[in-house]
């Protein structure tokens, strides 16, 4: 087996994994609001791995099951998620993506980006938008990154982390 | 390829909303069924252990008034039913889970676990035990899509408890009245409501049925040249708080004030129920008092018939002994 196809079947696990722990761990968790988003963990991890094409086209994928899910206005979640996907994509090429505490941040960003987009796009009023993006989304943020920084620890070596914090 | 994803996902923002739920009901119905599946069965075990809990204390309470008095027991689940809303409610309906929302836009929609499969279809009432929680927007074959009382759209045509006033209630979207409350609106100028009276849909328009809780009026939003006053709620039922609901499944033509009596009204049931204990416990005690009096009388009968039959024999005795005597002179 060669080395980059090894490296994509180990992509392929930990995003797998990713997703299970959305749909079945994180409902067990505590407020929906506050605890860590795992699909944009894994949406953010495989942007920054493939290209602002592919990255764009999981961020849809990843937001049309989302508004399938949480149907409020659907193609909201599709947008914001395509937007931050394709960011994510680019960030890579400005920022220096292999220190570990920068794709922390990355995805603490990307999902206030994307609260700000789906909000936005969903017709929120103005007072919940001020309540979401300065208290829930930050929180959610913070508690997603945390993950992100365990996930990354947790599996350095498949995604070729240099753990020079 | 991005500018693809982004013209798709305009497409679908801003094309009817009907198409959007379509799609959104296959997609669940079919690539997603294992995600829904997933979480469903999390969102069971998350609610199973405060459900053992709950069954827990249940028991336990149980046990500790079997030992009681039984008049209390047999109270204790008199009151039990009138609290449990699925004993209440006479027409059909579906018992549903609240399925996890992992976005921002949570509280206008929920999304349950019972669909077209379940006999759910549109414009179905749901309910929690505190009141009103909308009705469903979209049915898919195992799972539905609610409309809250939070979304813009959701109006129910409601009046107050008293009758006094009738209006339409709509959610609150200025940014005074926050996300979180409702309005009264198209209340006439002349009939004012005062705060802390229950609103209940009036059962107009044939969605909700008549006598469901909607909100309890906390204070007056606006008031508009003089012929109408819009006043603000407090919804009854929260359904960002809501774990499990029920869906009404045909409830036209049907009240539901029988279903959520009033605190009042609770009140009243259990002091009849209270009574009406009190009322068989003295007549047991009556019937015991009559028993023993009974008795007493019939023995004090039976002594005197005794008494009566000895004296008479006394008598019949003297008299056979002075008959010989005068035969003799």
């Amino acid at each position: 087996m060669s080395v980059s196809r090894a490296n994509r079947i180990q992509l392929v696990l930990v995003m797998a994994l990713l997703v299970v722990l959305h749909f079945y761990l994180r409902p067990r968790l505590w407020s929906a609001r506050v605890s860590p988003d795992f699909l944009l963990i894994a949406l953010v991890f495989f942007a920054m791995r493939a290209g602002p094409g592919a990255g764009a086209l999981a961020g849809f994928v990843v937001g049309v099951v989302n508004d399938a899910l949480t149907p409020a206005a659907f193609g909201a979640g599709a947008l914001a998620h395509t937007v931050v996907g394709y960011l994510a994509a680019w960030g890579r090429a400005i920022f220096f993506a292999d220190n570990l505490l920068v794709n922390a941040a990355f995805v603490a960003v990307a999902l206030w980006v994307r609260d700000l987009l789906l909000l936005l796009a969903s017709g929120t009023s103005r007072g919940r938008l001020l309540v979401e993006l300065t208290l829930n989304s930050p929180l959610q943020a913070l508690s997603t990154a945390v993950f992100a920084l365990l996930v990354l620890a947790a599996f350095r070596e498949w995604f070729a982390i240099r753990l020079d914090v | 390829m991005f500018l693809t994803c982004i013209g798709l996902s305009l497409v679908g923002l801003f094309s009817p909303s009907g198409w959007g739920q379509g799609i959104a009901d296959t997609l669940r119905g079919t690539v997603l069924a294992p995600l829904v599946w997933l979480q469903a069965r999390a969102e069971e075990g998350r609610t199973s252990r405060a459900r053992l809990k709950a069954i827990t204390v249940q028991r336990d309470s149980a046990s500790y008034l079997a030992q009681g008095i039984p008049s209390l027991v047999a109270e204790n689940e008199r009151l039990r039913q009138l609290l449990t809303l699925s004993r209440r409610i006479s027409t059909p309906y579906v018992a549903a889970e609240v399925l996890h929302q992992t976005q921002a836009t949570d509280g206008r929609t929920l999304l349950l676990d019972v669909g077209r499969s379940d006999l759910v279809s549109e414009f179905d009432p749901v309910v929690a035990p505190e009141g009103l929680i909308g009705m469903v927007l979209s049915a898919g074959e195992r799972s539905s899509v609610v409309m809250t009382w939070a979304h813009p759209e959701f109006r129910v045509s409601a009046y107050t408890v008293g009758g006094n006033a009738s209006g339409v209630v709509a959610p609150s979207l200025s940014s005074m009245g926050g996300e979180g409350a409702l309005e009264f609106r198209g209340v006439p100028y002349r009939d004012s409501v005062p705060g802390g009276t229950l609103v209940l849909s009036s059962g107009l328009g044939g969605v909700y049925p008549k006598g469901i809780p909607v909100g309890t009026v906390t204070g007056v939003v606006r008031e508009q040249a003089g012929w109408e006053r819009v006043y603000r709620l407090l919804p009854a039922a929260n359904p960002g708080a809501v774990a499990h609901v029920l869906v009404l499944v045909s409830p036209s033509g049907t009240s539901m004030e029988r279903a959520f009596p009033s605190d009042s009204a609770l009140l009243a049931m259990r002091m009849d129920s209270i009574a009406e204990v009190r009322r068989t416990d003295s007549l047991e005690a009556a019937k015991v008092r009559r028993a023993d009096s009974l008795a007493a009388a019939k023995a004090r009968a039976t002594a005197a018939a005794k008494a009566r039959a000895t004296a008479a024999a006394k008598v019949r005795q003297t008299d056979s002994l002075a008959v010989p005597k005068d035969s003799a002179r």
